[in-house]
């Protein structure tokens, strides 16, 4: 290894460039997944952890002069672009269900006797005029579904 | 088919018309009854055939050839060189001369076998005739019960067990259907389990009935010890030598055979403890009384003719072994004759017409027991005798007992009720035949046992007035010393379980013995003599008070107070019959003694020696007839035409009276020592249990529960603290493969 770092002196200031680049980004995209609850921006920080990552792998890469770490990023590439997909999928059926993109409104996992932790009383719907359309009933009434109703009041 | 397979067929029968009305169950509809009296009956036809067969093959002449017929079913456990005996005492097995090596180590091994002899066949057509009496009347007696199927099939259960246990060869095999039979017991006590009353008298029977099954146990522990075998007969072992069995014919035959000494003594009092439990003699007789709580062919069937005589059993199948222990024959005598004359006072005093019986009945065993103590050919004859009388007689009066109680709509109380000839007379005209039967009135049943018994004591009080069996009055077998190295029995036993100076004083005649004198038989006597007139006074109060005097009815009898049906009836007058006159005629033809006297442990010589020419002993016969007379015109003068709940005859007893009426507070005092103490102790257990075990445990448990309530925090449910889990997770990775590296 030390033979190749030689050879490949004056590759080295860019590999450090690199790896400080991708090293930025995947600790943004870390904090961002951490910090943020809203669920488009917690994927993006998961997109910017892969992107940090792939450009250390495409430093790398050019560092030992082979094409591996550049395939692999191909890889992650059409990989992400995948989970972007279905990931979209899930946060919009996500927010279809609560009308949030909050990831806190998902706390159904958590021990039984745990209270619910809400940072921030969410205001009321205060919607006295208000008036919606309704559809004419047609067919059986679908049964009421309890769990979701009591998730809709954090809306 | 050979006896031996019919032998098989007795105990079979019952068992699978047990089994077929449990898994049948319901599905038998109104006829609950069908596979018990079907399997009863054939039984008993097979028995009968068994009788026969028996006393074809014991016609020897005057000198009874002993009859045994072994069937071996299969081998149960066996466990090789289980047993050695010392080296030091050659004959710890005696008789095996007949083999090779007597030093060779002894099998374990435990067959299923039966023997039938002639006590097996009395018993066996005794048992199984009886309760097919029982399982007829039950008929009638159990048709209303929503759970007679159960009542059949413990009846059949408890034929099956019985049978098993007077057919049995083996001592493991008695202990283990001596316990089936006290579970069917049990069971059927506590058959209407919802009666409270039902159920502590089912548990204390079974309680009690545990004190005389550790003597049993103990007892045969005791027995494998000393002879280094339980079987009864001897049995063949792959080399080629005879092991003789404990009541088998080689041992039977050898005069230093059995164990005298304390070990002798120890085996046979313990067995006499397990007697004394079954057959509810004194100390442990208390269960009997409250056994009357259970349905009444019940009790008829098992507390007053079969299972109850197991103890009968057992010791007159022993009596080779307490013939080696004279010592141990008067003590049976004196439990007998005790209780015959402490149940029979407590008998004239009691009111429930079913508790009257139940107190003739240990009054009765004891008789037996006083009895089978003599140690002569006559008393143990006559004791079986007696039992068989006793069952005949003792089964009507107890279904008569039931009929009553079925009309008068379950009262059984003979205050409540009166006069009940005119309206049962089929029931009162047999009760009337039981109770002279049992009063011991000529030419009734109960008359002759009774006579025999009676002569048996008076031959050992007073033994110049028979003559040439004198000398035979404190019985010790003689013994010769011995000529070979091989010692005498009297070493065995405790070289095995004891050091050699036991050896000493076992040899020596144990403290026992010295009670082996005339002035102890007369006492005995007297006191066999005094029961019999209370008997003849409890029984006719009890017939006076419940068939004469004006007609009285209780309320819970309806207006419909009626004779019994057809098919109680007649089970009635069957049983009638040999009440009546099987004494006369076993009597007569001397049928029974001579029979009886070709049973293996009867030819044991120390018992032929007893055997004395039968006679009719006119003075006792008037002695007996005369107390039984005092006792029904003391009966008469007292109840006879009167109102059952007016003043009674009792009243003159002054304070004795409530000591008797609370049956001589034996039951208080072992509620006070026995009952109390044991209850305080389960408390302090109980408390123990529940303050510092129970609190013990349940901190334990709530370990896990506490350490859980601390992480179960950790399961917010929300993803961002999961992600910064991983994090810290994958960080935590690195710094240890850093550290590592």
């Amino acid at each position: 290894m030390t033979t190749g770092l030689l050879f490949a002196a004056a590759a080295l200031p860019l590999l450090q460039n690199g790896l400080i680049v991708g090293a930025i980004l995947f600790s943004l995209g870390l904090v961002g997944i951490l910090t943020r609850r809203n669920l488009i921006v917690m994927f993006l920080s998961a997109e910017l952890m892969l992107q940090g990552i792939s450009v250390s792998l495409v430093s790398w890469s050019r560092y030992h002069g082979d094409f591996g770490g550049q395939v692999l990023v191909i890889f992650v590439l059409s990989v992400a672009a995948c989970e972007a997909a279905v990931a979209l999928v899930f946060v919009l059926q996500a927010f279809a269900r609560t009308g949030r993109l909050d990831a806190a409104a998902w706390q159904s996992l958590r021990e039984g006797p745990l209270p619910r932790s809400i940072d921030q009383e969410i205001p009321a719907i205060d919607t006295p005029g208000l008036v919606f359309p309704q559809l004419t009933p047609a067919g059986i009434s679908p049964e009421t579904d309890t769990d979701a109703s009591l998730e809709r009041e954090h809306v | 088919m050979s006896p031996e397979a019919l032998l098989v067929l007795v105990p079979l029968l019952p068992l699978v018309a047990a089994i077929v009305t449990v898994v049948a169950g319901p599905r038998l509809g109104p006829r609950p009854y069908l596979p018990a009296v079907t399997g009863i009956g054939a039984a008993a036809v097979v028995a009968l055939l068994l009788l026969v067969v028996t006393a074809r093959s014991s016609d020897g002449g005057d000198h009874p050839r002993p009859v045994d017929m072994v069937k071996t079913l299969w081998q149960w456990a066996t466990v090789s060189e289980a047993y050695t005996p010392p080296a030091d005492s050659p004959a710890a097995v005696p008789g095996t001369a007949v083999g090779a090596d007597t030093h060779a180590s002894r099998p374990f091994s435990i067959a299923v076998a039966l023997r039938l002899d002639p006590l097996t066949a009395t018993m066996l057509i005794l048992i199984t005739g009886i309760g097919l009496l029982v399982a007829v009347y039950s008929i009638g007696y159990m048709h209303d019960d929503p759970g007679s199927p159960r009542f059949f099939a413990l009846v059949a259960m408890f034929v099956f067990s019985m049978s098993m246990l007077v057919a049995a060869s083996n001592f493991l095999l008695v202990y283990v259907f001596w316990e089936a039979v006290g579970a069917c017991s049990y069971l059927l006590i506590g058959f209407w389990f919802v009666k409270p009353e039902a159920a502590r008298a089912a548990r204390k029977a079974f309680l009690v009935n545990r004190v005389g099954d550790f003597g049993l146990a103990i007892g045969v522990f005791l027995l494998w010890l000393t002879y280094g075998t339980l079987d009864f007969h001897d049995t063949l072992s792959p080399d080629g030598t005879i092991l003789p069995g404990i009541l088998g014919q080689t041992r039977l035959a050898d005069v230093s055979g059995y164990a005298g000494g304390a070990v002798g003594t120890a085996i046979c009092l313990l067995l006499l403890l397990a007697a004394c439990g079954k057959s509810a003699q004194l100390p442990l007789h208390v269960w009997l009384p409250d056994a009357m709580e259970g349905p009444t062919p019940a009790s008829a069937l098992i507390h007053a003719a079969t299972m109850v005589t197991a103890g009968i059993y057992l010791i007159a199948r022993s009596a080779p072994l307490f013939m080696a222990n004279p010592g141990a024959l008067v003590i049976v005598s004196i439990v007998g004759a005790t209780t015959a004359l402490v149940a029979a006072l407590i008998g004239t005093v009691q009111n429930d017409l079913k508790r009257v019986l139940a107190y003739s009945t240990i009054s009765q065993l004891g008789y037996m027991f006083a009895s089978l103590g003599t140690g002569t050919l006559l008393g143990f004859t006559a004791a079986i005798f007696h039992l068989l009388t006793h069952a005949f007689f003792k089964a009507l009066l107890f279904l008569g007992a039931g009929s009553v109680m079925h009309a008068m709509g379950g009262v059984i109380d003979m205050r409540r009720f009166g006069g009940l000839r005119k309206l049962m007379p089929i029931t009162a005209a047999t009760f009337l035949v039981g109770s002279l039967a049992l009063a011991g009135v000529a030419p009734f049943a109960g008359f002759f046992s009774k006579d025999e018994i009676l002569a048996s004591l008076h031959q050992k009080g007073w033994p110049e007035a028979h003559g040439e069996h004198g000398e035979h009055h404190a019985f010790v077998p003689v013994l010769p010393e011995p000529a070979s190295p091989r010692a005498t029995l009297h070493d065995v036993g405790y070289r095995g379980v004891a050091s050699a100076e036991s050896h000493a004083a076992a040899t020596a005649p144990s403290g026992l013995d010295s009670l082996d004198t005339p002035a102890v038989w007369q006492t005995l006597f007297w006191m066999a003599l005094v029961t019999a007139g209370l008997t003849a006074f409890y029984t006719f109060r009890a017939v006076f008070m419940t068939f004469t005097g004006p007609l009285r009815v209780p309320d819970e009898a309806g207006h419909h107070a009626h004779e019994s049906p057809r098919v109680m009836t007649t089970p009635l007058i069957i049983l009638a019959v040999p009440a009546a006159l099987a004494g006369l005629i076993l009597f007569a033809t001397e049928g029974l003694a001579s029979f009886l006297a070709a049973t293996p442990s009867f030819t044991a010589p120390a018992v032929v020696a007893t055997a004395a020419p039968a006679v009719f002993h006119w003075d006792l016969a008037v002695q007996g007839t005369l107390a039984a007379a005092l006792g029904i015109v003391l009966a008469a003068v007292g109840h006879y035409g009167r109102r059952s709940d007016g003043p009674q005859l009792e009243r003159w007893l002054g304070p004795i009276r409530p000591f008797l009426e609370n049956r001589m507070y034996i039951d208080q005092v072992y509620v006070a020592v026995i009952v109390k103490p044991v209850e305080a102790v389960a408390l302090l257990a109980a408390m123990f249990d529940r303050s510092v075990i129970d609190r013990l445990v349940r901190a334990l448990a709530r370990f896990p529960a506490v350490v859980g309530n601390l992480i179960r925090r950790l399961q917010s449910g929300l993803v961002q603290r999961y992600a910064l889990a991983g994090v810290v997770g994958v960080l935590a990775i690195i710094v240890l493969m850093a550290w590592r590296l």
